[in-house]
């Protein structure tokens, strides 16, 4: 039979974000595929070299666009432990709170986007829409909704302002209650488990020798979290379950993520129940004479997506030497979109690709 | 433990220079020669380290070199260790880890692009995210991005 090529994106139909796939395609089954990434490349890591320390706060959290907060605290842990400093308790707890509601909202936002995928088009207005009583938490907070710009080097830059405890809560409840609402079309939907399972399976050993990080990595049976195996900010003192699923396959990639809206909603309860008073920064030096001492750290955090990690070197001056960045799409985007997407059908691929969320800011840079 | 990790590793090879980083948990910092490399990552591989991290690379401008970093992690042990090797900037070739890790491809390539490394082995160092580039390679400290979007994109600096 003739193969054909076809071009899928930049505007992409399983992917936030601007990402292309070259497959080549006999009759309706992928024979290869080939990711082709660049349209997002903004060139941080080099811009990062040129700005002072606390100039790159704000142009971090650009760097993945459906959950811009791990950025964010992985940038303020690495020149934290490279000055040698650790933030007061208060602060660590305001940032697993915020943490936490970019994990849930960017889990909407996949939720919202595979479900378009498979043809239930009621959810992705639903997630959406409730996606924005989290960025309106955001806004109470930090005063930005999809940027925030909050957690920096040494703290966090504004205390809970009053009444955000209340309407975090409120906002907890109704997800909550509204996960029932998912269930019934959605989770527990025929066509979910017909179209999902059993499509694009990654085992266990392969997914630890591909470098399969996050959700996917415990959809497929490992039992691994950054949150639990190298803790930061305040979740060595909460008390939460890691979910793992066996399947490995796109239904138990999208299920593991519910449980974890589920565990993250718990999470967010205990700190904002718990979260002790004092200060929220701790001392830093002048903004405009912000020197780092000379050294290397690599810190990372569990964002929604899976390990991610700044890499930063300084040498002693007012600017970063190098920073990298090592978001878990790199690998999810590229490797392993190759190595899946051979042998499913054309109307799989993009199913495929959100059930894996892929953060296409994130590989680019 | 950190130590049982620093144990393994002067256990096995005597010239590795290993640095246990202040105020940073569950980290192990190894410095090697360029030929070790390959050796001590299938060394560590076969002990527990099965999760390559990253793969990057610092350009020290002023000593001429080019810092290859690996990072690699084990599930069990829930330590990350970083392997740094310095290779010539002149010359910036180094030895493919493709038959450890398939993965590898992704970091190498981007290296390639960004700082001009060549990793002998590895056939598919494609063009990755720029597009038809024929500058020095960006990533590069004597690359100066600011100078270059004034050239091309501003036309009253031309």
């Amino acid at each position: 039979m003739k193969t054909y090529e076809l071009f899928i994106g930049p505007q992409h139909v399983g992917i936030t974000g601007n990402f292309s796939v070259i497959l080549e395609l006999e009759g309706n089954v992928v024979k290869k595929a080939t990711p082709n990434p660049g349209f997002l490349h903004r060139g941080f890591e080099k811009l990062m070299e040129m700005r002072g320390f606390i100039h790159n706060v704000p142009i971090v959290c650009r760097i993945c666009v459906p959950d811009p907060d791990p950025n964010e605290a992985n940038y303020a842990m690495a020149v934290e432990k490279l000055l040698g400093i650790e933030p007061p308790p208060r602060a660590k707890y305001i940032r697993t709170i915020v943490l936490e509601f970019s994990r849930i909202a960017s889990h909407l936002f996949t939720f919202g986007g595979h479900a378009g995928s498979i043809g239930l088009y009621t959810i992705p207005n639903w997630t959406i829409s409730d996606r924005d009583f989290i960025l309106d938490l955001f806004e109470m907070l930090t005063g930005g909704r999809v940027y925030h710009i909050f957690i920096y080097p040494g703290g966090v830059r504004r205390d809970l302002p009053d009444g955000f405890i209340e309407k975090a809560k409120d906002v907890l409840n109704y997800l909550e209650k509204r996960l029932d609402d998912y269930n019934k079309l959605y989770f527990d939907s025929y066509m979910f488990k017909k179209r999902a399972r059993g499509i694009g399976i990654i085992n266990k050993e392969d997914a630890i020798e591909w470098g399969v990080t996050g959700p996917n990595l415990r959809a497929s049976g490992v039992k691994a979290d950054t949150r639990k195996d190298d803790p930061y900010a305040a979740y060595g003192e909460l008390d939460f379950e890691i979910p793992v699923l066996t399947g490995g396959d796109a239904y138990d990639r999208i299920m593991i993520r519910r449980m974890e809206v589920v565990e993250s909603i718990k999470i967010i309860r205990q700190a904002l129940d718990n979260i002790p008073d004092g200060p929220i920064r701790e001392k830093v030096p002048n903004p405009m004479r912000f020197i780092v001492p000379p050294g290397d750290a690599y810190v990372k955090v569990e964002s929604s997506k899976g390990e991610y990690g700044y890499y930063m070197v300084s040498n002693g001056k007012d600017k970063p030497y190098r920073v990298y960045i090592r978001g878990a799409s790199m690998t999810h985007g590229i490797h392993i979109l190759e190595k899946l997407l051979p042998g499913n059908y054309l109307a799989d691929v993009s199913q495929i690709m959100f059930s894996l969320d892929v953060c296409p800011p994130e590989i680019d840079r | 433990m950190v130590e049982g990790v620093v144990e393994l590793i002067k256990g096995n090879f005597s010239d590795v220079e290993i640095v246990i980083p202040e105020h940073q948990e569950k980290r192990v910092h190894i410095s090697v020669e360029k030929e070790k490399v390959k050796e001590i990552a299938k060394f560590l591989k076969d002990n527990g380290f099965r999760h390559l991290s990253f793969i990057t690379c610092v350009d020290w401008i002023d000593e001429g070199k080019f810092e290859l970093v690996y990072g690699l992690y084990s599930y069990e042990e829930k330590i990350v260790v970083l392997i740094k090797t310095k290779i010539d900037r002149d010359n910036p070739k180094q030895e493919t880890l493709l038959p450890l890790w398939d993965q590898a491809q992704t970091y190498e390539r981007e290296i390639h692009e960004m700082f001009g490394v060549y990793f002998d082995g590895n056939p598919g160092l494609t063009p990755f995210i720029l597009e038809d580039w024929e500058g020095i390679p960006p990533m590069r400290k004597d690359f100066d991005s600011r100078k270059y979007s004034q050239i091309t994109y501003d036309s009253e600096a031309k």
